[in-house]
């Protein structure tokens, strides 16, 4: 899954779709819309509206499909628990337990790969306490440097047999292997903590205004918009 | 149980509102006075939580979350801010759900700050290991509860306004039967790996531990 991650932040900042054009603000406000109508959905109907939205930003923001069945897997796994748990003979109830988070997915696998991270945390930065939204950039940094080690470790392991043997022994080499890298990660902390205040930290790690920079682009996320809230309507009211 | 984080749409609007309120709270008051140190060093280990979530374990995108072990290494605070991070991180990413941050971050907190607490007790008492052993075993068992409460709210909440909920006695019972092996599986891989991991920082970089390097002598009825 994480691994996923890579692929999808190299797509955001070297796509060229209308979403990529698109200011980070304006998918933010269009995502959270949708999003807000799938979960509050009165009907089947309008569900599916939203829906078909969320394959059609996620397909149209050029993500290969392999990429995106990877990203919605999760909730559809998830949904299945409570799918089965909640079997009532219709077809109604599993309908709407499937499509609300696998709508969700979709239109958060859209908003993160057609926006570079620094632009996606910004905004969310500014309403968190200053420390944790600092944390959301160093975090994410953090977790790219340490997967290629991570990697590296996982490999060494396996190739040395100590993914060999009962459950219980590979877990704990599991454990050791985490081990390496939170020593690793102590150490990278006190170097990122030093260069910060070498390069004058001001106390916010991401300061810019970059993701608020209105587009023409951003004109298609307004008629998605609009287009998508006249549909809902539509489909509402419509006996 | 906090390994599988709750997506959106499957829980009443009233639960995950008020969940993300608290959580927000939480994370105001456990913020306050930090030094840009302790943020760097949360950052570094909060990247380390998600690259462990790399790690699968099997069916169900299950796998770790090193949520006891980060209680134990940051505290509690320290470590209810990582899983804040870390749940919203994986919410853009579609692994649980945007509006479900909150309570995915209170889970993880309550597995974290239950671990530290627990250690708190048996790290002067126990070796590193066992000490980091149980209490990530507490943790998790608290998480576990949790997350099993919430997931019962939901399944026994309509799905729509205004609808109802076939059987929900035996839908909460088919629910217990799933979850349960899931549940008792994670406590016992993230005691075993936070087992590994407490016995390689208590050799390595004692330091890193809140209690150095343990009691020096062994623990009554443990080897050396």
């Amino acid at each position: 899954m994480i691994h996923l991650l890579a692929e999808v932040d190299l797509r955001a900042n070297r796509g060229d779709t209308v979403w990529h054009r698109s200011s980070a603000i304006a998918k933010l406000l269009l995502a959270v819309a949708v999003l807000g109508v799938a979960v509050f959905a009165p009907s089947l109907r309008v569900l599916l509206v939203a829906h078909l939205l969320g394959w059609i930003l996620a397909l149209s923001s050029r993500m290969p499909l392999r990429l995106l069945a990877a990203l919605v897997s999760y909730p559809i796994l998830f949904s299945g628990l409570f799918v089965v748990a909640r079997w009532d003979g219709t077809w109604q109830t599993p309908a709407l337990l499937l499509l609300r988070p696998v709508t969700a997915s979709l239109l958060a696998a859209w908003l993160v790969g057609t926006t570079p991270y620094p632009d996606l945390f910004a905004p969310v930065a500014r309403v968190l306490p200053r420390p944790a939204g600092d944390s959301l950039f160093l975090t994410y940094r953090a977790l790219f440097a340490l997967l290629q080690r991570a990697d590296r470790l996982w490999r060494a392991l396996r190739l040395r047999g100590g993914f060999a043997g009962p459950a219980r022994r590979r877990l704990s080499h599991a454990g050791e292997g985490l081990g390496v890298l939170v020593v690793h990660s102590f150490e990278r902390s006190r170097r990122i903590y030093e260069t910060m205040h070498l390069r004058g930290h001001s106390g916010r790690v991401c300061g810019c205004r970059h993701y608020a920079e209105w587009t023409p682009a951003d004109a298609f996320v307004l008629a998605t918009g609009i287009t998508f809230a006249a549909a809902c309507v539509l489909v509402w009211r419509t006996p | 149980m906090s390994h599988l984080h709750l997506p959106d749409g499957m829980l009443p609007p009233w639960l995950w509102a008020s969940g993300l309120a608290l959580a927000l709270f939480v994370l105001w008051r456990s913020t306050r006075g930090m030094t840009p140190r302790q943020v760097a060093y949360q950052g570094a280990l909060g990247g380390l939580m998600l690259a462990a979530m790399a790690i699968p374990l099997g069916a169900l995108e299950y796998h770790l979350t090193l949520a006891g072990p980060m209680g134990v290494l940051l505290g509690a605070a320290g470590a209810f801010q990582v899983g804040f991070t870390v749940s919203a991180i994986l919410a853009v990413m579609g692994h649980g759900g945007i509006s479900t941050i909150g309570l995915n971050a209170l889970i993880t907190g309550a597995g974290a700050a239950g671990a530290a607490l627990v250690y708190r007790s048996l790290g002067p008492r126990l070796r590193p290991e066992w000490a980091m052993a149980w209490s990530t075993a507490a943790g998790q068992a608290l998480a576990g509860v949790l997350w099993f409460a919430i997931a019962t709210v939901a399944i026994r909440s309509a799905p729509v306004a205004g609808a109802a909920v076939h059987d929900p006695a035996h839908a909460t019972e088919r629910f217990t039967l799933l979850a349960l092996p899931l549940w008792v599986l994670g406590v016992i891989a993230e005691s075993v790996v936070a087992w590994g991991l407490g016995r390689f920082l208590a050799r390595v970089h004692p330091g890193l531990m809140p209690f150095g390097t343990g009691p020096a002598a062994p623990a009554p009825g443990e080897a050396a």
